[in-house]
């Protein structure tokens, strides 16, 4: 498959690694060769309609900050361009989020589509703006759609649901979607640590970001709530329709009360038709989704199954790039590959 | 099965404790105790309200009979069975928002009684927490009780913390 690469930041390098590393394994086990064609980054672009040598990109990449220095690279804003003019199957789009407009990635995604390749994406702005749009754009292009990686990281969460729970009906999802906050929840909880000392050194470890806003005011979670929401429950919710709550005024004394009673403190996300939800919650000790330090979890509530609860890596670039490999093989097994 | 006893005690020092140690004697586990001092009885007796959990019936008529032996007047009793628990967070000003309020207003619903509560106060100026224990009859009275919590604490601007169970 010929692939193009929109983003080259963590998640488009770790793709990559994984790219070169498993080449022949991808061969091996699912008849699956991939050709990058052309990667793009803010900067610029290069392209290789034989394929790029990624290993070298990476290296060049690493140094110079950007693709632009790969021979033949090119400068200027040329997403648009290359998604156009570049034959290939599939687009990744790996731009940064802004769940305000879903741009860049919304603009890239559809011209991908229009150009009638299929879309994988970690980006959760156009999902959050824009789903049924690009959900309904994609079945009238003929494409494939894939966003496995915008929630839950490396949990097969929107795979699992679709394809092996596809029997059920879902009555509920809920989940600790948010590896920041939950790193500071356990670290005040085991340590007792104020707040501001537990965020500054998640901000020093690279868990928080410098502005971790999104994060402890619960608004990331509730991108991801919305996106499962729109996805596995059919639902056509907008960002502002959840109900949020942050973990800001959680203090250690707070987590210590909920333990004398058997609880501990979770930033949960739920959705149920009719209602979408994030915020603090008492989550019982050895419940399925009290897990620890930057975890995910994520339970659903199931009419045939009852309930199916699932733990992992919620970020990084190599757990990350686990859920964008899946997605290229499920194109490729869906197109017959 | 969880007991709702309520009795009247002599307002001399000490009666609260002896009457509460048949109680532990036949192996009940009190959960909440309301002393209620200010309502004093016309004949000057004190109302006390008592929860608590007991194994067997035969183990609950001791208890009464130890009570009336040393002369409590057992003024109602009732038998909770369906009695659901359910725990509640709270953060924010809490006592400057008039924590009694709060908990008269949940009591004043019908089969909703506050049955515990503690509080880790912030250093001055900053919020505190608490954490409550809401006794309800059955499930149902559950949701009255949260949506009801959920409005005080609204209007009251706590962060109101339920449990996932309780959802």
């Amino acid at each position: 498959m010929r692939v193009i690469l929109v983003g080259f930041g963590n998640l488009g390098r770790g793709l990559s690694r994984v790219l070169v590393q498993k080449a022949s394994f991808l061969h091996r086990s699912h008849g699956l060769i991939t050709r990058v064609v052309a990667v793009v980054d803010e900067f610029g672009s290069v392209v290789d309609e034989k394929g790029l040598n990624l290993n070298e990109l990476l290296k060049v990449a690493e140094k110079k900050g950007t693709v632009v220095a790969y021979k033949g690279g090119k400068r200027g804003k040329l997403a648009l361009k290359v998604i156009d003019d570049v034959e290939a199957d599939v687009v990744y789009d790996l731009t940064p989020t802004n769940i305000k407009t879903g741009e860049p990635g919304l603009t890239h995604i559809k011209r991908a589509m229009r150009e009638g390749k299929h879309v994988i994406t970690s980006n959760k702005g156009p999902l959050v703006v824009a789903f049924r749009e690009l959900d309904s754009l994609a079945k009238r292009c003929g494409v494939e759609f894939r966003y496995s990686a915008s929630v839950g990281g490396a949990i097969p969460v929107v795979g699992l649901a679709k394809k092996l729970l596809a029997g059920n009906e879902i009555h509920e999802i809920r989940g600790v979607l948010n590896g920041t906050t939950n790193y500071i929840l356990t670290r005040m909880s085991k340590e007792g640590a104020p707040f501001e000392v537990v965020l500054r050194e998640a901000k020093e470890l690279g868990i928080a970001e410098k502005d971790p806003t999104l994060d402890i005011e619960g608004i990331d979670t509730a991108c991801k709530i919305t996106i499962l929401a729109n996805s596995l429950l059919g639902m056509n919710a907008r960002l502002k329709e959840v109900k949020r709550a942050g973990i800001a005024r959680v203090r250690p004394e707070a987590i210590r009360l909920a333990q004398e009673a058997g609880y501990t403190i979770k930033l949960i996300g739920i959705a149920k038709r009719g209602s979408l939800e994030v915020g603090p919650k008492l989550v019982p000790l050895g419940h399925p989704l009290a897990v620890g330090g930057t975890l995910n979890a994520v339970t659903f509530k199931l009419d045939l199954a009852r309930e199916i609860s699932i733990t992992g890596f919620g970020a990084g670039p190599k757990e990350t790039s686990s859920s964008l490999l899946g997605d290229l093989i499920d194109i490729h097994r869906t197109l017959g590959g | 099965m969880l007991i709702r006893l309520e009795m009247e005690l002599e307002d001399v020092p000490g009666q609260l404790f002896k009457a509460l140690e048949p109680i532990s004697r036949y192996g009940g586990n009190i959960q909440s105790i309301m002393h209620q001092r200010e309502r004093k009885t016309p004949l000057g007796r004190l109302p006390v309200m008592l929860i608590f959990e007991i194994g067997e019936r035969a183990r609950l008529n001791r208890i009464l009979a130890a009570l009336r032996a040393m002369g409590v007047r057992i003024t109602r009793i009732g038998e909770r069975e369906g009695a659901v628990r359910t725990t509640v967070l709270l953060i924010g000003h809490i006592i400057h928002t008039d924590v009694r309020d709060t908990i008269d207003r949940l009591n004043a619903l019908k089969g909703v009684m506050v049955s515990d509560l503690s509080l880790a106060m912030g250093a001055p100026g900053q919020e505190s927490a608490a954490r409550m224990t809401i006794v309800v009859d059955d499930e149902k009275h559950t949701n009255l009780a949260i949506s009801r919590m959920r409005r005080i604490a609204d209007r009251k601007e706590l962060l109101m913390i339920t449990s996932l169970e309780a959802e």
